[in-house]
């Protein structure tokens, strides 16, 4: 391609307007979530069984729901579970499933051997059952959600970068290290990583969008948030039924979630680039 | 690029497939309802799904006929002896599917295991038979403990229907209820795939000449709510239960859908666990009823579509007390109460379970106990858990909703409000001696006046001491295609299925 | 060694995994509370129906004694009867499988296509607008909630248009592919975002890699670079994904299912856990356990074809 440098630069021009677009959506949630009580202008939880099911309008923006509640308000203070989630039900099963795929990966052998199997059978969990049991004998809440996220999602991240990793490690300049006597962690941790962790963190912001939508699904076996706090998930799941004739009770927290969304995929793709160029 | 293709995809398959999804020449009702049929035994099981389909593949001696009065089924008539305690009954000469003959052993055989069996899930309503024989091919004599009025009303109660005692002997109780048994009712089973549908097809010998008016039925099990009017929109089922409330309205202007909201004997209300503080203390229940706007409840639960409750019993039963007031809504008398009471201001527990529309309703009791002080979190559990945790006390407040089977009230009373007559009132714990006896005493007694005089007596001191807050009578949301005409639901859960003709 | 005897190792590493299976799923479906009998028979059934089925199938027992004579079924190749429905627990699974198995790869047909050519397209255009309608699409396409979506297709498709049935599966093949195509589309769509920006980012990665910029140097055409190295070096780490994938589909087009009325095992794994309905439950994660492994497998037998440099 005759205009490969121009892109390569205009490209370069890009990458941190990306990253900036994405966390100032970040950001703007952040900020929303910690002064939900200032912008929300309403009590989520006040009932007003005069105004069910009302339109946007001036004084209700969003709407109001199947209980007469403020949508707008409600989807503000939905910000301070749903952003926590993001981050809450990303970490931990990205920080276990980095760890096993990089060093079962690297090292191979029983380690490898032994840590598949324990993949193996996780993947082979369905994911309900494991939620269930595991809320069923701690009791129902987000947080016990978080804690089953970790046991199962962590699979993901192992095979990703297991799947890199194993390419890596035949690379020359791997080998070239192990030749020249570097310890294996500094190895590992220098040289490997960096060059395996781009398809970890683009999955890791998409990550964090299903670990929100999945978080929705669950409401309804009664293992995510209770209500009747406001949390977007719960929002969409309950607007179910007035999904033809009340559009807005599922639709605003449901653009919230994109907003969100968005903003993770714009830094994820931001942060995937700025990784591979200090690699 | 994807859309473009997926359009293209969609028109081809569109155009492929126009006309695919026609009926064949036979003319099956079609029913889509988030109920599931479990087994086939009509002994087995009480919980809806099962009643509707037993109600179809089992005649009882007794049915109802169009107005809802009792009149002859497989048995042509009957004889009340002159002390109340022997019924004898004459059957008429009615097959089985198979050809065989209903006998009076068969009408036995069938009753008393739902007395006796030891996996029987509901045999209340034969509680009071005491004998029962066959005196000879087409007599059957009933024998009471003593008089008792509801008894010809609970042979007509879903479990009371006359299966095959040679076909269960013969085969085996597992297997003569696996895929295929023998039925006395409208219909047999063609197919059943668990999980998914129940497809029936008229039995060729049914009693009831030219009924029923139809080739078969298919029940479709459908969990989604939306799904159910999207079928019933899209033309692909005649009829479906449990429409969303908020989308009544729009379907009942829809052409060729009609939605009667027929009167149930179903009734929205909370139970409070009597059985531990703060509720063991009837100042708090009270209370607790009192700071409860029903008038804005049941509007708000079902868009103004159902009546507020104002007893402990189900607004469609006889002997319903509809003059009665109700617990007026009155924050201010809910807060001396509480104040004078001994409740110590701790959170209390609103247990709740999956069922439709209960978070709803979860959330509104609780801000309106919160507006006169009483505190509470709701918990929200899956069905399984709250049917575990509600025998065992486990709650304070559990709001749900419950039905009954017959339109007499007695066994609506001995579940909901008898502390001694097995459940403990519904597991909440509920015991008032007085009410025990007046329970009994209105099910001995065969005058109708006095009859009522009990019932509305047993409601008021129920209510006043709020076994149950009391908060909704609603009608079914079934919703209807104009294909068929003639069918809909009893009040007892029953579909009107061999009554049903396919016009179009 | 060979890729046959390779491959019957990795069956053999099969049994450990089913025994850690059956183990872990057996303790956990036991030890979540919950009543299954009351649910099955009604909310009036008396106390002592309920403790007698229970006693019936040995739920009152010991937990290893319950454990021991399950497993001794299952080496007879019996996994037990349903708790709800007393029917044979492979026979129930067998019934619903072809549906969730055609809905899958349903899904797969309309995605892989789909995926490779975006993908692409994004990739050789970066940061062009076709680039960034295909980033704000799949964006969409994987916030919007599944339900929504395809409540909405089926009320437009379905109801409006009267295009595609809203529910049910068919009974031939024709029948199914028209059936299914709303719930097929509807999983797609979140399904193929996911994929395009993976393979996306690997695309580019390979993009700027060093031999690439060496074949460039050498004077390769650019589009035999792309076909002949970039593409089938970015291919691997979509195709471990799409094998995560394909096996968290198989156990969880549960919404889709349940949204279409297509009763597949999705939809019956979901009524069997609300039902306690232990015995389906077990066979359901075995079933589906191995349905994973063999995923898994076929993922990595391909990828040693994709690239040589991976060992089984």
């Amino acid at each position: 391609m005759s205009d490969e440098p121009a892109a390569f630069a205009s490209m370069s021009r890009k990458v941190p307007f990306e990253i900036a677009l994405g966390a100032a959506i970040l950001a703007a949630w952040v900020i929303l979530a910690i002064g939900a009580p200032v912008f929300a202008g309403a009590d989520p939880n006040a009932i007003d069984l005069l105004a069910i099911l009302q339109p946007p309008s001036l004084n209700h923006p969003f709407g109001t729901d199947h209980l007469g509640r403020d949508v707008f308000a409600r989807v503000v203070f939905g910000a301070r579970i749903d952003v926590w989630m993001g981050v809450a039900g990303v970490l931990p099963p990205l920080v276990i499933g980095v760890t096993v795929g990089l060093f079962s990966g690297y090292f191979g052998g029983l380690l490898d051997t032994v840590m598949m199997r324990l993949v193996d059978i996780t993947v082979a969990f369905p994911f309900f059952i494991l939620v269930i049991a595991i809320v069923g004998m701690l009791g129902p809440g987000l947080g016990n959600y978080f804690i089953a996220l970790a046991l199962v999602a962590w699979v993901s991240y192992a095979r990703l970068i297991r799947a890199e990793v194993v390419v890596l490690k035949n690379a020359e300049y791997i080998q070239a290290a192990r030749a020249l006597g570097y310890h294996p962690l500094y190895i590992v941790l220098r040289h490997v990583l960096p060059n395996a962790i781009s398809p970890i963190v683009v999955y890791a912001m998409s990550d964090a969008v299903l670990v929100i939508l999945a978080g929705a699904s669950l409401g309804f076996l009664g293992l995510g948030a209770q209500p009747p706090t406001a949390e977007w998930g719960v929002m969409i799941a309950d607007g179910q039924p007035y999904v033809i004739d009340a559009w807005w009770i599922c639709f605003f927290p449901g653009l919230a979630a994109v907003t969100l969304g968005l903003g993770f995929l714009l830094v994820s793709d931001g942060l995937a680039h700025a990784l591979k160029v200090t690699s | 690029m994807i859309w473009r293709s997926i359009g293209a995809a969609a028109a081809v398959a569109a155009c492929i497939l126009t006309g695919a999804g026609s009926a064949g020449s036979e003319e099956l009702v079609r029913i889509a309802s988030p109920y599931k049929t479990t087994t086939l035994d009509p002994s087995r099981s009480a919980a809806a799904g099962n009643i509707e389909t037993f109600g179809q593949l089992y005649a009882r001696l007794l049915r109802r006929d169009q107005n809802g009065e009792l009149a002859p089924g497989l048995a042509e008539s009957w004889e009340i002896s002159d002390d109340g305690k022997t019924v004898t009954l004459t059957l008429r000469d009615a097959k089985f599917s198979d050809g065989s003959p209903i006998t009076a052993e068969d009408v036995v055989f069938s009753l008393l295991r739902v007395r006796d069996h030891p996996e029987s899930a509901y045999p209340a309503p034969l509680q009071q038979l005491a004998e029962a024989k066959a005196k000879d091919e087409k007599t059957v004599v009933l024998t009471l403990e003593h008089p008792f009025a509801p008894f010809l009303g609970n042979l007509e109660v879903f479990n009371a229907g006359i299966v095959s005692k040679t076909d269960v002997e013969a085969r085996g109780e597992e297997e003569a209820f696996a895929s295929d048994p023998v039925t006395s009712g409208p219909y047999q089973v063609r197919e059943w795939r668990p999980n998914d549908r129940l497809v029936l097809e008229a039995s060729p010998n049914y009693w009831r000449e030219g009924y029923p008016k139809n080739d078969g039925a298919e029940l479709i099990e459908v969990g989604s709510e939306n799904t159910r009017v999207a079928m019933m929109l899209s033309g692909e089922v005649d009829a479906a239960r449990e429409i969303p409330w908020s989308q009544v309205s729009d379907l009942q202007t829809r052409e060729g859908l009609e939605m009667p909201l027929e009167p149930s004997t179903v009734i929205y209300m909370t139970l409070l666990n009597e059985g531990r503080a703060p509720f063991d203390d009837v100042r708090v229940r009270q209370a607790a009823a009192h700071a409860i706007d029903v008038k804005a409840v049941a509007k708000a639960m079902t868009f103004g579509h159902a009546e507020p409750a104002n007893t402990t019993l189900p607004g469609a039963l006889d002997f319903h007390h509809s003059e009665y007031p109700g617990i007026a809504y009155d924050p201010a008398k809910a807060k001396a109460l509480l104040e004078e009471s001994d409740y110590d201001g701790e959170d209390i527990v609103i247990l709740i379970s999956d069922i439709a529309d209960i978070d709803k309703l979860a959330v509104l009791l609780q801000a309106q106990w919160a507006a006169v002080g009483l505190k509470a979190k709701i918990e929200k559990v899956d069905r399984g858990v709250w049917w575990e945790r509600i025998p065992n006390g486990d709650y304070d407040a559990a709001p749900s909703w419950w039905y009954n089977e017959t339109m007499d009230p007695d066994l609506a009373a001995r579940w909901a409000l008898c502390g001694t007559c097995g459940n403990r009132s519904f597991y909440t714990n509920y015991d008032d001696p007085k009410v025990n006896e007046l329970i009994e005493a209105a099910a001995a007694e065969f005058d109708p006046e006095k009859r009522t005089a009990l019932y509305h007596e047993i409601q008021e001191i129920t209510t006043t001491e709020v076994s149950q807050i009391p908060l909704y009578y609603p009608p079914f949301t079934n919703a209807y295609s104009a294909r068929v005409e003639g069918l809909q639901m009893t009040p007892a859960l029953q579909w009107t299925l061999e009554e049903t003709e396919v016009v179009e | 060694m060979s890729r046959l005897s390779v491959i019957g190792q990795r069956l053999l590493h099969l049994i450990p995994v089913l025994i850690g299976i059956s183990v872990i799923s057996f303790l956990l479906v036991k030890l979540s509370p919950g009543d299954p009998i009351r649910m099955l028979l009604g909310d009036r059934a008396t106390e002592e129906a309920v403790s007698m089925v229970r006693e019936r199938y040995g739920l009152d027992r010991p937990l290893l004694e319950q454990y021991l004579v399950y497993i001794g079924n299952l080496l007879q190749g019996d996994l037990g009867r349903s708790i709800r429905y007393r029917l044979p627990v492979g026979e129930l699974i067998l019934d619903f499988l072809p549906r969730t198995l055609f809905l899958v790869l349903y899904v797969m047909c309309l995605s892989v296509p789909a995926t490779v050519l975006l993908a692409i397209a994004a990739a050789r255009n970066q940061g062009g607008w076709i680039d960034q309608s295909i980033r704000v699409l799949s964006v969409c396409g994987m916030t919007i909630p599944v339900f929504w979506l395809a409540v909405m297709l089926s009320r437009f498709f379905g109801v409006e248009l009267g295009w595609f049935p809203v529910s049910g599966y068919g009974e031939t093949f024709i029948e199914h592919l028209h059936h299914l195509f709303l719930p097929a589309v509807s999983t797609a769509v979140w399904l193929v975002p996911l994929l395009v920006r993976n393979l996306r980012a690997a695309i580019l990665e390979q993009m700027e890699a060093d031999y690439v910029t060496a074949s460039r140097s050498k004077g390769l055409p650019e589009g035999y670079i792309f076909r002949r190295h970039i593409f089938l070096n970015s291919v691997l780490p979509t195709l471990h994904l799409l094998g995560v994938m394909v096996a968290f589909l198989i156990g969880s087009s549960v919404v889709v299912e349940i949204v279409y009325a297509v009763p597949g095992l999705g939809a019956l794994m979901i009524s069997s856990v609300i039902g306690r309905d232990y015995y389906v439950v077990q066979g359901l994660t075995l079933v589906y356990a191995l349905g994973t492994v063999l995923v898994t497998l076929t993922v990595d037998v391909i990828s040693t074809l994709v690239d040589p440099r991976v060992k089984l």
